[in-house]
């Protein structure tokens, strides 16, 4: 089994409001010293394949679902 | 007078089904709200449909499987797997489709907006991204209607008319990729496929509040270049009556809801 | 202590152990209580020591937390229920339909409608976004366990100063922490569900501080023939749960809402707090509503507090059965729950359903469909008990009667009124412009825009009057709001809310008095007629008597004017122990108050119509400042807190509604926090057109004298007005330019609209930032 963690982040211009107030929310904590915070969101996929068809496969699943190209962008790590 | 079938069709987690069926049927249409899984063969056999059987395939606003991965996405991918064919085959017959708020979402995610190289993209070519606020907007919002060619939306609306249907998502500002953002705009402008922008009650194209998400060329609805797909973020099935427009009250010369318009037209393209 | 020895493990392969009460010293009954998290006192553990001594066995692990649930203050009221009995219960008029989960009242030959209010209270003030989502999540279970389509929300919330000054207590988070969780929480589960969050409130105040409330209600419609009880039909008929899974979020929910926070209450109750699926809920609704309307349901009911425990005990009773439950079948998030978990466990989105056995086929056919879970754990059996099995063994066998006849109290209460024992000091107030201007912005008055422009106060397409009146994106507050339920028929629904913590702080008879009145006056404003109400009563421990004190006092308020006004409350909800170390919050007893509109393109707005129209007060404006905005926020003390006329309320809203009928009014808006002067502006502000008034003196511009309202009456119809009215009115002056020019007394002001948009519309943007 390989275990994949697929991480999508909006490409870089495109504005992030969810870091924006989250960001926002950790500043009411009294957490002062932050610098940004950026949204990003991981999906941890368990295939039964071995690692360079897990790859190619969770490559079409951004492709088909995961991401938007016109504002994401994504990046597949095996463990 | 021929009967006209309409396929409101819905997930778990679409909410604005039952007044989009009464949107159709107080114009004379027969709407059936129509669950996913009904057109998929999902379910017991006297439940299932088929897409072909519809003369207007709506798809209603709401929170499709939770808007999880990205609002519409999941329907979209569930519709593309499952019904690719039909919906092709739909389109390319003719026949209206159109997609409120979430149903634009679904409708971009898909591919079948704005597609201006063929009937259904493979990747989506567009985005509805979270407002500019970062906040979820439900307020009214003026629409100037823009296309000039014909089509099943827009024969009750005149060109250059403003009507006002509400606003209600988070999600809702259009955009396109970042390196052919004009290009793309221009050839939307050349097909004609710009249906619907926001303005302020003078009839301009203005900022927030009157443009709520911060859409690009203050962007509401598109439809696809043939003109029988339309995607928009506003709400007409929620202005049939005068009475839920936001200022009935000291506008008394009013006599049926702005949105009704657009639901008669599409019925009366199809009779 | 070591209460180990009073733990008998029985040989089974899960956990369950038989705790030994008969031989626990009284020291050990109370150590016990806490350690299991049980929140009995002394007493309570000793009857149920006894009954099982009179049983000749120990009672299972699984039995003493389902008496624990059963018997908390949240189930079964046993501080206040004698108090509700005397003044709020039995009202009647001859249209209430039900009094299950939710009131049913008559909507019309056809239709009922059904209505209630709840407080989330402890768990949003420990996660504010899961708290108040899971709040909405039980809200419109309770509706919907009634049959009936969901079909509005409400949300009174209360929280401590946004502009707070000093430290947070320890234990609590910033208010406007809360404020945005609490929202966001409402906004994305009410949002999501499609069911249109159209009323509410946003109030401040320090006493709030360490413990918010948060209070939500639920409007539905339902077909007379589909309307349920919470009640199994019959034996044999098996019990489907349905919805969500069950796990160990939201265990001991009900006895951690009947004990006061403290600053612990983060670390040891975040498993008290549930979260909220509202993707599942969406489609639950819709095959419980199906399922329902086939006829294949002999009742329904919601899984809230207590769980399981309270929900089959509680189905079979009303019933007049008994039950069997094999709770191995109840499906699980995760493994290893012991079967007391399973049993009291309040994890969200599920309903149970009481089905005849030949209908089971078909109702587990649609859930299906729908992708939501349905199981059949149980079934209804003769007799008066409860029985529980896990893997072949019986691990609870209770009599319901025992069971659900929890303890009741008449718990010692100290009725004060605060008001009468400070001397009145009227503050040294600064310019006329200055005190409008400074109240309009107080975040108790200024526009609420900020928070329901983020809910979807208009999807299923029937709110007819919105959360503002007025021009589009410059609307005024409106009174209550009015949704049209029914797409075939014109009759509809106004919804208002009805609370002043600080009258009922300074004398809660008329504080109780006043929210009703407040929720009247909403509704009548907008031309319904009142018709019920549902009430959350949210006080300090009733464990102390000037506690109690507020409670009976401001419910007995509550119930003589309902009572007078024919005016039924068909449910409600009772929290009590809200309260910190540092005090007990201000005494609120929300109103919501629901009333019929005959045909909603008659109603009425608040918003200034059209230049020239005269002006008019409706009532009595007397010198009471107890309570009032004036007062607390230029410093004044004490004073009278506004009094109600039954019989006067009655004939103003019998000939307000009249007057409306007969087309004479062009906008109303009621007179409230902030007295006159502020009615008046919030007019202007709707209509983005100013007035010329003037009342004799300054008081009267900010009294909060109760049963007033202003009204806009075209020239040609005065005459007709002022005939029609017997109840006192007042000419005050006329509508038209761009500003208001008040004249009360020797005080001059002339206010423009940018001036007073500014500080009405920008308070809250700014301190939310």
């Amino acid at each position: 089994m390989v275990v994949a963690e697929i991480r999508i982040e909006l490409k870089p211009g495109v504005a992030d409001p969810e870091g924006r107030n989250t960001r926002k929310a950790l500043e009411l904590l009294g957490f002062n010293d932050i610098r940004g915070v950026r949204s990003i969101k991981m999906f941890e996929v368990e295939l039964d394949a071995d690692p360079a068809v897990a790859r190619q496969e969770c490559e079409e699943m951004c492709r088909r679902l995961l991401a938007n190209p016109v504002i994401q962008k994504y990046r597949v790590d095996l463990r | 007078m021929k009967a006209v079938r309409v396929c409101v069709l819905r997930i778990e987690g679409t909410n604005c089904e039952d007044e989009a069926a009464q949107a159709f049927a107080s114009v004379g249409a027969s709407p059936e709200k129509v669950h996913l899984k009904q057109l998929l063969g999902q379910c017991p056999s006297d439940r299932r449909r088929e897409l072909d059987s519809y003369d207007v395939l709506m798809l209603p606003g709401g929170f499709s499987a939770g808007d999880y991965v990205r609002a519409g996405a999941i329907f979209a991918a569930r519709l593309k797997s499952g019904l690719r064919k039909e919906l092709v085959a739909f389109v390319e017959a003719g026949r209206p489709v159109i997609g409120v708020c979430n149903g634009f979402q679904v409708l971009v995610e898909l591919g079948l907006l704005p597609a201006m190289d063929g009937t259904m993209a493979e990747a989506p070519e567009a985005a509805l991204y979270t407002n500019d606020s970062g906040r979820f907007e439900c307020r009214p919002t003026l629409l100037r209607q823009e296309r000039r060619g014909k089509g099943p939306f827009t024969a009750g609306i005149p060109h250059g008319s403003v009507v006002m249907c509400p606003s209600a998502h988070a999600e809702g500002k259009l955009m396109f990729p970042r390196g052919t953002r004009r290009r793309t705009l221009e050839r939307l402008l050349e097909n004609d496929q710009i249906v619907f922008r926001y303005v302020n009650p003078d009839g301009e194209y203005a900022g927030y509040p009157w443009c709520p998400n911060g859409s690009i060329y203050n962007i509401a609805g598109i439809c696809n270049p043939a003109g029988n797909v339309l995607g928009m973020m506003p709400h007409p099935e929620r202005v049939l009556r005068r009475e839920t427009h936001p200022d009935w009250t000291r506008t008394p010369g009013r006599e049926e809801g702005d949105g009704l318009p657009l639901f008669r037209s599409i019925v009366e393209s199809v009779r | 202590m070591s209460l180990e020895h009073l733990f008998i493990k029985r040989p089974v392969p899960f956990h369950l152990a038989e705790i030994d009460l008969a031989a626990a010293t009284d020291d050990e009954l109370k150590a016990l209580s806490g350690e299991m998290g049980l929140s009995l006192s002394l007493e309570e553990m000793r009857r149920v020591r006894d009954h099982f001594k009179g049983l000749g066995r120990r009672p299972t692990d699984v039995e003493l937390e389902s008496i624990a649930q059963a018997w908390s203050e949240h189930c079964c009221y046993k501080s206040s229920k004698v108090i509700l009995r005397e003044h709020i219960f039995g009202i009647d008029n001859g249209r209430v339909l039900s009094r299950g989960d939710a009131g049913v009242m008559e909507f019309d030959d056809e239709y009922g409608y059904a209505l209630r209010i709840e407080s989330h209270n402890h768990p949003s003030a420990i996660e504010p976004y899961g708290g108040a989502a899971t709040g909405i999540g039980g809200i419109v279970r309770d509706v919907l366990c009634m049959g009936a389509q969901p079909v509005a929300l409400v949300d009174p919330l209360f929280f401590g100063p946004l502009d707070l000054k000093g430290k947070v207590p320890a234990g609590s988070k910033a208010p406007k922490y809360l404020v945005s969780g609490v929202v966001s929480g409402i906004r994305d589960y009410g949002n999501r569900i499609g069911v249109p969050t159209v009323c509410g409130g946003l109030f401040f105040d320090e006493s709030y501080l360490g413990n918010c409330l948060v209070n939500v209600g639920c409007v539905g419609i339902v077909r007379k023939r589909d309307l349920r009880r919470n009640a199994v039909g019959g034996v044999g008929d098996r019990l489907i749960l349905c919805g969500g899974r069950t796990g160990r979020d939201g265990i001991h929910g009900v006895t951690f809402a009947s004990a006061e926070l403290s600053a612990r209450s983060e670390d040891e109750s975040r498993g008290a707090v549930q979260l909220g699926d509202p993707i599942t809920k969406e489609p639950l609704i819709h095959a419980c509503l199906e399922v329902n309307s086939l006829g294949l349901v002999s009742g329904m009911k919601d899984l809230g507090g207590g769980g399981l425990s309270c929900v089959v005990g509680e189905m079979a009773l009303a019933g007049g059965c008994g039950a069997e439950v094999d709770l191995h079948r109840v499906p699980l998030k995760e493994s290893g729950l012991a079967p007391w978990e399973v049993w009291v466990s309040e994890s969200q989105e599920r309903m149970m359903l009481a089905v005849p056995e030949g209908n089971v086929e078909r109702v587990l056919e649609t859930f299906a469909m729908w992708d939501v879970d349905a199981t059949v754990i149980g079934r209804v059996v003769p007799g008066n008990h409860v029985t529980l099995e896990w893997l072949g063994v019986r691990v609870l066998d209770l009599d319901l009667d025992f069971l659900t006849k929890g303890p009741e109290y008449c718990r010692p209460c100290k009725m004060e009124v605060r008001s009468r024992q400070t001397e009145e000091v009227t503050p040294k107030l600064p310019d006329l412009r200055t005190v409008t201007l400074g109240l309009l912005a107080d975040p108790n008055i200024a526009s609420k825009e900020w928070v329901f422009r983020m809910y979807d106060h208009e999807v299923r397409g029937g709110t007819v009057i919105k959360p503002a009146s007025g021009r589009m994106n410059r609307g005024g507050p409106s009174d209550a709001t009015v949704i049209r339920p029914l797409p075939d028929r014109e009759r509809g629904l106004a919804l208002a809310v009805g609370v002043n913590p600080w009258f009922c702080g300074a004398d809660a008879y008329r504080g109780g008095m006043a929210s009703i009145d407040e929720a009247c006056r909403n509704i009548v404003a907008v031309g319904g007629r009142p018709d019920s109400f549902t009430d959350c009563l949210n006080f300090g421990n009733p464990e102390r008597p000037e506690r109690l004190g507020e409670l009976r006092q401001a419910v007995a308020g509550m119930g003589d004017l309902a009572r007078y006004l024919g005016l039924p409350v068909p449910s409600g909800n009772v929290s009590l122990y809200n309260e910190t170390a540092s005090g007990a919050v201000l005494p609120t007893p929300t109103v919501l108050g629901v009333g019929i509109v005959e045909d909603v393109r008659r109603c009425v707005t608040t918003d200034l119509k059209r230049e020239g129209n005269a002006l008019y007060l409706v009532g009595e404006t007397r010198r009471e400042f107890g309570g009032s905005a004036l007062y607390r926020r230029f410093g004044g003390r004490g004073g009278e807190v506004p009094a109600v006329s039954p019989e006067r309320l009655r004939r103003s809203m019998d000939e307000m509604l009249s007057a409306m009928g007969e087309g004479l009014i062009a906008s109303c808006h009621d007179v409230s926090d902030g007295g006159l002067a502020i009615a008046v502006a919030e007019m202007c502000l709707g209509g983005d057109l100013g007035a010329a008034v003037e009342v004799g003196a300054e008081w009267e511009a900010f009294s909060e004298s109760n049963t007033r309202w202003v009204v806009e009456v075209e020239p040609s119809r005065e005459g007709k007005f002022v005939s029609a009215m017997t109840v006192p009115i007042t000419r005050l002056g006329t509508v038209g330019g761009r500003s208001l020019r008040l004249i009360a007394g020797k005080g001059r002001a002339s206010l423009s609209l940018r001036d007073m948009r500014k500080a009405w519309s920008g308070t809250l943007p700014r301190l939310m930032g």
